[in-house]
């Protein structure tokens, strides 16, 4: 093999390599760096889409500390993120204590816990519909059986948030999964040792499995926490945001600037304070969970 | 390390072989089996791009139509396309700088596509096939303008009427009461059809304001109010007319009770099933469009039922110019479009008597021309679509507020509505906060609008 050959190999080797990932480098810049700079950008602008952009400056960064509605949908979210992310991670860690065994029901029950997460959400939405029809529905009817006049869950303020909560956490399949997983990569011994110790199933979960999936349920409030800010789907086609915006979202009004109410650059202003809201939601997770770490270790 | 080399390449080759088969057999089964084009276009005519918003028998009825434009034809050729969300699709195509030759918007769109600059006027191409205002019913024309331009034409277009299901009345023992012209006998006949079941809860109600609860808004209009001085630029939501007739819309839950009202709605069906309550006898009296005829037919031809137009308060009452809201399917030229004249040749085509009303007929909507044939009103699907006609004709119809603004302005009412309906608010306050809301909206949207040097 000449010199020059192997001067020239790694540098081929490189151009090689460039052009095997250019298509992520361009999706990554086509389709992510230049639309966040162009978000930025129109989120100094009255930006109605049909006009051209107009340079307003911090306008509607400003406007939103005084727009009522963006409040309301800011502590609507909050409090849907506030009841969704613990519970979601109490039952699903408990879903998965419960099927950390090898028996062939839990293997079924798995599945059955598993199966709305493949489910279509607007299917699901359809199905959640009927579910809490306050005049006919299957749990009205089933409160019903115990004397209980059930609520009109979907039309009345503090209940349609309930519902939309409730129905949040039938989806836990995927989190479950993880759970599941980092459970059963669990070393036996520490159980064993468990066991020597006098320990019970629940001081064993408590003790011995909660430390060892601590990076799982990082990990998993970490998503759930990014989920709730950016829930849309089942309020949009079972409240509608209703009634009187109780249920109304985050990004459901979002949504309604950018391409009902032509916003775009008010739009564009809520995302990038979206995004740095979860940041500070993550971060302080992050926080909170090194604490705990360090206090243990 | 050579062989190993060559190893390698061989390899390396084999995949590349391979993976450009793999590719020409799946081009060659796109192009043997892919989808292919409806529209086969003749050549050397000038290709015009339809968006519309319609599917199943309505969007039929256009495409029928469109094939008979063409056919008729050496010049154009029109390619009729189903969008959903037409105003939002045609919104980015514009903002693309790629818009279709002809979209079909909702009149509510015109004022902020026009406003942006968005659409073509066209005045002139109007006039030079000589479609003027004295065509067209009273009230059509001034929904296809805005700020004294022509922006729009009419496709189809029907006013909102109050239909009442006859065989309710009948079993109610209600046979020779005649129809409600003021809100206080709507009020009373709404009572006298009301049925509870035995555990207090509603079997039926008369008439309710949120069923189907598509125009949140309107019902100030009915006591003289509105929503918009267009003149001043002043939301008008709070107006006296209007918290009368808020007051009239919340005496219904507090007379049946908000929570047995909510149990009620929640169990009612959607509108455009066999379960829509009006079909089911839910709700025996309730505004709609003429198209509410096809919905009958459709899963219910034997029902007996009639439209009269929106009884108003006492003092409003005037037979002979009923008050209603008239809603169009407006054909809007965007800015851009390659082909405005002969974009407008069709438009203008479909002006003409003959298609615009075996389009109304198709769609069980009222013919927007100010004259129309026997025939037409003699075959067309709605028994009572002279009701819908004549109110399309009266000076007191109206329209959505012709702002740019206007979802805005209607997401605060609809949540006020919420309120007044759930009683936690009384109408006054709840429509004052609608007209601070709006105005912010209205005085925000002018100030921008200076700002462009408009």
């Amino acid at each position: 093999m000449s010199r020059d050959r192997i001067q020239r190999e790694p540098l081929r080797q490189r151009l090689a390599g460039l052009v095997w990932v250019s298509p992520w480098l361009l999706g990554l810049l086509f389709f992510f760096a230049i639309p966040m700079g162009m978000s930025m950008y129109y989120s100094m602008t009255e930006y109605t889409m049909l006009e051209p952009p107009l340079w307003i400056g911090a306008e509607n960064y400003t406007s939103l500390l005084s727009d009522p509605v963006f409040i309301k949908t800011i502590w609507n979210t909050l409090v849907y993120a506030g009841f969704v992310i613990p519970l979601s991670i109490v039952l699903a860690l408990a879903i998965a204590g419960l099927l950390d065994t090898d028996s062939r029901v839990s293997h079924i029950v798995r599945l059955m816990v598993f199966a709305p997460t493949v489910v279509p959400l607007v299917a699901s939405a359809m199905i959640w519909l009927w579910l809490f029809n306050g005049d006919n529905g299957l749990i009205n009817s089933a409160l019903s059986i115990f004397g209980i006049n059930g609520p009109n869950w979907l039309h009345e303020r503090g209940f349609a948030m309930a519902a939309l909560i409730v129905m949040s956490l039938w989806s836990i399949g995927q989190p479950v999964v993880i759970y599941l997983a980092a459970l059963q990569d669990v070393p036996k011994h520490l159980y064993e040792a468990g066991s020597l110790d006098g320990m019970g199933p629940i001081r064993k979960f408590v003790h011995v499995a909660m430390p060892s999936i601590a990076p799982a349920v990082f990990f998993n409030s970490i998503i759930q926490t990014i989920t709730a800010w950016q829930i849309f789907a089942a309020p949009y086609i079972m409240t509608e945001g209703g009634p009187d915006r109780s249920t109304y979202f985050y990004s459901h009004y979002l949504y309604d600037n950018a391409f009902l109410y032509q916003r775009m650059g008010y739009a564009s202003a809520m995302a990038w304070v979206q995004l740095v809201l979860i940041s500070v939601c993550i971060l302080g997770i992050y926080a909170i969970t090194r604490k705990l770490w360090s206090t243990r270790s | 390390m050579s062989d190993g080399h060559t190893e390698h390449a061989t390899k390396t080759d084999i995949t590349r072989r391979a993976a450009l088969v793999g590719l020409g057999v799946a081009a060659a089964g796109y192009v043997a089996f892919g989808p292919t084009p409806r529209d086969k276009v003749p050549s050397g005519r000038i290709v015009l791009d339809y968006w519309e918003k319609w599917t199943g028998s309505e969007g039929l009825a256009m495409r029928r139509l469109v094939d008979r434009f063409n056919q008729s034809q050496t010049d154009i050729f029109v390619r009729y396309l189903t969008i959903g969300s037409i105003d939002q699709k045609a919104m980015i195509a514009i903002a693309g700088g790629s818009p279709p030759d002809i979209v079909g918007l909702w009149s509510f769109n015109i004022p902020a596509f026009a406003e942006a600059g968005a659409l073509l006027p066209l005045d002139e191409l109007a006039r030079s096939k000589g479609l003027s205002p004295d065509r067209y019913a009273r009230a059509v024309w001034p929904m296809m303008t805005h700020r004294d331009q022509l922006w729009s034409m009419v496709s189809t277009c029907g006013t909102v009427a109050l239909y009442i299901n006859d065989d309710k009345l009948s079993e109610a023992g209600i046979t020779d009461s005649p129809a409600p012209t003021t809100l206080e006998e709507l009020d009373e006949l709404s009572e006298a059809l009301t049925v509870r079941r035995s555990s207090g809860d509603i079997e039926s109600v008369g008439f309710i304001h949120t069923d189907p609860g598509w125009w949140s808004w309107l019902w100030g209009y009915h006591f003289g109010g509105n929503l918009l001085d267009i003149d001043t630029n002043s939301a008008t939501a709070n107006s006296e007319a209007n918290v009368r007739a808020y007051e009239w819309v919340q005496s219904y839950p507090s007379r049946m009770g908000s929570r047995d009202l909510l149990k009620f709605q929640s169990g009612l069906g959607y509108y455009g099933t066999a379960q829509a309550p009006f079909l089911t006898g839910k709700v025996a009296m309730q505004i709609q469009g003429p198209w509410m005829a096809n919905l009958i037919e459709a899963f219910d031809p034997d029902l007996n039922y009639r439209a009269i137009p929106m009884p108003t308060t006492r003092a409003q009452l005037d037979q002979e110019s009923p008050v209603g809201l008239i809603d169009g399917d407006l054909m809007v030229i965007p800015a851009g479009a390659k082909n405005p004249e002969a974009s407008f040749e069709f438009i203008a085509w479909m002006q003409q008597r003959t298609q615009i009303e075996e389009l109304a007929q198709a769609h069980g909507k009222i013919s927007p021309l100010r004259e129309t044939t026997a025939e037409f009103l003699a075959t067309h699907p709605n028994r009572s679509i002279s009701t819908h006609a004549a109110i399309a004709d009266s000076p007191r119809a109206f329209g959505f507020p012709k702002t740019r603004v206007w979802p805005r302005y209607v997401s605060e009412f609809d949540a006020a509505f919420q309120r007044i309906w759930l009683q936690e608010t009384d109408p006054a306050s709840a429509l004052t906060l609608v007209n601070e809301r709006a105005q912010f909206a209205l005085d925000e949207a002018a100030d921008r609008r200076h700002r462009r040097g408009r």
